[in-house]
């Protein structure tokens, strides 16, 4: 790490998440006014945090690290990094969920209730975003844990939106795994912060500060520093879906909203591991030995998500297994410490934010053409929705690892560091847990765009969606292809978060 | 820290009716029992932590934010939620007799490890005070026979009471592991809890209308 980073004061970490909040809470108010009002307010307030994000990301890169009220806010690449993603995926899912959300509901419960709890949806997803983005600027430890907590708190009733037998019990199970999950992770930040007070090099509040922390981790306990990373794996580990920790995360990304499942398997589990890396990378300096086990993990949750991905008929919920597949990449990458795991493990978190946000909304697009989400219903739909079914292609291919797009630049990255670091079964459980994906993803897009039509479900009047929906999906399916053909677009903030994380044999 | 006119008596006395009415909220069935039974612990903690304060004057914020979350806001949400009906919970998977063993188990074993090890969860001179390892055990039972009720109760609303039991055993634990913790991210903490717990009451509200039970064993729409 290098030590003369130049720290600057901006009101711009705080405007990231204290802008999205507000609108959220303007939209909660405002019942009353008509619908535009509250897509306007956050549509607007979810470009105001993209924009944030891409400002602090421009500074970031310079080597600066901006902070604010004190030392509380502290963003450097690896936070902008996080704050790009999920400004620019929670931007596009409120543009989708335009036209997506009312019809949906709407054959739910009816249009005067439906009209009655739009706004509920608004403000709450835009509490989401702006809990997600606290998290990821906050350099507080316990702060750190109460946004994790807090995207629970915001998303539980998102989950449990539709008020159906499928999504109350989705929603009950998040609400509850995802809080007792949390706990052991308020146990591990209370020991982190316990061991650097008791060290005496930090004085007052400082040991709250993780960027303070870093400087005396070498002195904790060795077998207490054990115990803490222990306690946050299985804290941000539940949050992250991270198997065996998982078991709500295919019930809730499947049951919720598409919107919000695009943001729950596109961002919110990303942030999740943000968490993990930013309290356990602490540790990593003095205790190469962690990286192996957090390697091992990984490979367990690639395929174990894959392989259960292999028996799903729910296209939303296949794709939830494999967000649980593609997380384990993420977390072998960053988990491996050096600058090339860290490197490969952060691009792949932004290309899997990409491809399963694009995955999600293609499902969502599905269902609301057909009505139908079972693969056994589906059929011969790519005809009728061309652009969904190219995105779906895209989308598929980009999380498979297949050149030339994106994917296939991060997993390789993967694969180059895994096997530097002499760790030649990762390798093999890596490559193989890929051609599973390909496998599983293509399965699924031949199944519903291209196998013969059933007759149970009206797919013949299948028509595609409308613009505010293929829109994104086109911008995201762009993007893709962008990260693949010109990876230097991103190289720079990607860079200098790897850089942030890697302390290991630098 | 010193010892001088420390009510050390009192404070086992207070971390043994802890682990009791644990147990009690852990073991009555009928929901509205259980619910002042947690209602009494939180009082306890109250008290536990207003015993704390005569060492560390800090603590007297934490009893107050302590009585106003745990004693006050969240027992109204379930008596709200419960109200007058005589709900008795759904059967739970493991009956009375090995629930008890299972608390004693625990306290001896916890116990044990927080004598011996102290050390090793909190490195300061804290270690050193039997007061704050014997808190440290009732902390960790108090936390464990929580999880022990999420995991083995069927009923969605004895579920919660047990989310609950777990926080104030964390809550607790705090008093060890960090007592000068900031108050405002106590403060977050707590409040963290009684929104977890509303949503909860009001999701399982859901659940009692669509599936006509909170028995969660019924709730199998999602499998695989």
């Amino acid at each position: 790490m290098s030590e003369q980073v130049s720290t600057m004061a901006s009101a711009l970490p705080a405007a990231a998440f204290l802008v999205p909040f507000a609108a959220g809470a303007i939209v909660l108010s405002s019942r009353r006014l008509p619908s535009w009002f509250w897509q306007g307010v956050s549509v607007l307030a979810s470009a105001v945090t993209l924009a944030a994000g891409v400002w602090m990301a421009l500074a970031t890169v310079q080597g600066i690290v901006l902070t604010g009220w004190g030392n509380e806010l502290r963003v450097d690449a690896l936070s902008a990094l996080l704050v790009v993603v999920i400004g620019g995926v929670g931007f596009l899912a409120c543009v989708y969920s335009l036209r997506y959300v009312l019809p949906g509901l709407r054959a739910r419960v009816g249009a005067e209730a439906a009209q009655r709890r739009l706004p509920v949806f608004y403000g709450l997803l835009l509490w989401f975003i702006a809990t997600m983005v606290w998290g990821c600027v906050t350099n507080n430890l316990i702060m750190l844990f109460v946004a994790v907590e807090a995207t629970t708190l915001a998303s539980g009733l998102l989950v449990a939106f539709y008020w159906d037998r499928r999504a109350l019990e989705a929603g009950y199970k998040y609400l509850m795994l995802l809080t007792i999950g949390i706990t052991f992770a308020l146990l591990g930040c209370v020991l982190i912060y316990a061991q650097a007070a008791a060290t005496g090099e930090l004085g007052g509040g400082q040991a709250l500060h993780i960027s303070q922390v870093r400087r005396v981790a070498h002195l904790f306990p060795a077998r207490t520093a054990l115990l803490t990373v222990a306690l946050l794996v299985i804290g941000f580990g539940t949050k992250a879906g991270i198997a065996p920790f998982h078991p709500w995360l295919p019930d809730a990304h499947a049951e919720a909203p598409t919107p919000i499942s695009v943001l729950l398997s596109g961002v919110m589990i990303k942030m999740a591991v943000y968490a993990l890396a930013r309290t356990t990378s602490v540790f990593f300096p003095s205790w190469p030995q962690l990286t192996v086990f957090a390697v091992a993990l990984g490979s367990f949750t690639m395929v174990l998500g894959i392989v259960v991905a292999f028996t799903q008929d729910d296209l939303k919920r296949l794709l939830a297994y494999s967000s649980v597949s593609q997380i384990g990449y993420v977390v072998a990458g960053v988990g491996l410490g050096t600058y090339l795991g860290c490197y490969g493990g952060l691009f792949h978190l932004v290309n899997h934010a990409v491809a399963k946000g694009l995955l999600f909304m293609c499902a969502g697009a599905v269902v609301y053409a057909t009505g139908a989400r079972r693969m056994s219903d589906l059929g011969g739909l790519a005809s009728r929705m061309p652009v969904t079914s190219a995105c779906f292609v895209v989308g598929a291919l980009t999380i498979a690892g297949l050149p030339p797009l994106s994917g296939f630049m991060s997993k390789l990255t993967i694969y180059l560091a895994l096997a530097r670091a002499g760790l030649w079964w990762a390798v093999a459980i890596a490559v193989l847990a890929s051609l599973l994906t390909l496998a599983v993803l293509v399965r699924a897009a031949s199944a519903v765009f291209w196998g013969a039509p059933r007759a149970a479900v009206a797919t013949l009047e299948a028509r595609e969606v409308p613009l505010a929906m293929w829109g994104p999906m086109l911008i995201l399916a762009g993007v893709s292809l962008l990260l693949g053909l010109y990876p230097r677009v991103v190289f720079p903030l990607v860079d200098g978060a790897a850089r942030v994380l890697a302390l290991i044999g630098r | 820290m010193n010892a001088q006119g420390f009510p050390a008596s009192l404070v086992e006395t207070l971390s043994m009716l802890m682990v009791l009415t644990s147990v009690a909220t852990l073991e009555i069935r009928r929901l509205r029992m259980s619910a002042i039974a947690y209602s009494l612990q939180a009082l306890l903690l109250v008290a536990l932590l207003l015993s704390f304060a005569a060492l560390n004057p800090a603590l007297y914020g934490w009893a107050a934010v302590a009585l106003l979350t745990k004693a006050i806001i969240i027992p109204w949400f379930l008596f709200r939620y419960i109200g007058s009906r005589e709900a008795q919970e759904e059967k739970p998977l493991i009956g009375f007799g090995p629930s008890v063993v299972v608390a004693v188990l625990l306290m001896v074993g916890f116990y044990r490890l927080t004598h011996s090890q102290f050390g090793l969860l909190v490195p300061t001179a804290l270690a050193h005070q039997e007061v704050l390892r014997t808190n440290l055990a009732v902390a960790s039972t108090v936390f464990a026979l929580g999880l022990y009720c999420v995991l083995t109760r069927r009923d969605a609303v004895k579920t919660v009471i047990g989310l609950c039991l777990l926080e104030n055993g964390v809550h607790l634990s705090l008093v060890s592991l960090a007592p000068e913790l900031p108050e405002t991210a106590l403060f977050g903490v707590a409040t963290e809890v009684v929104v977890t717990v509303y949503l909860l009451l009001y999701v399982i509200a859901g659940i009692r209308r669509e599936f006509g039970t909170t028995d969660t064993l019924r709730l199998r729409e999602l499998r695989w």
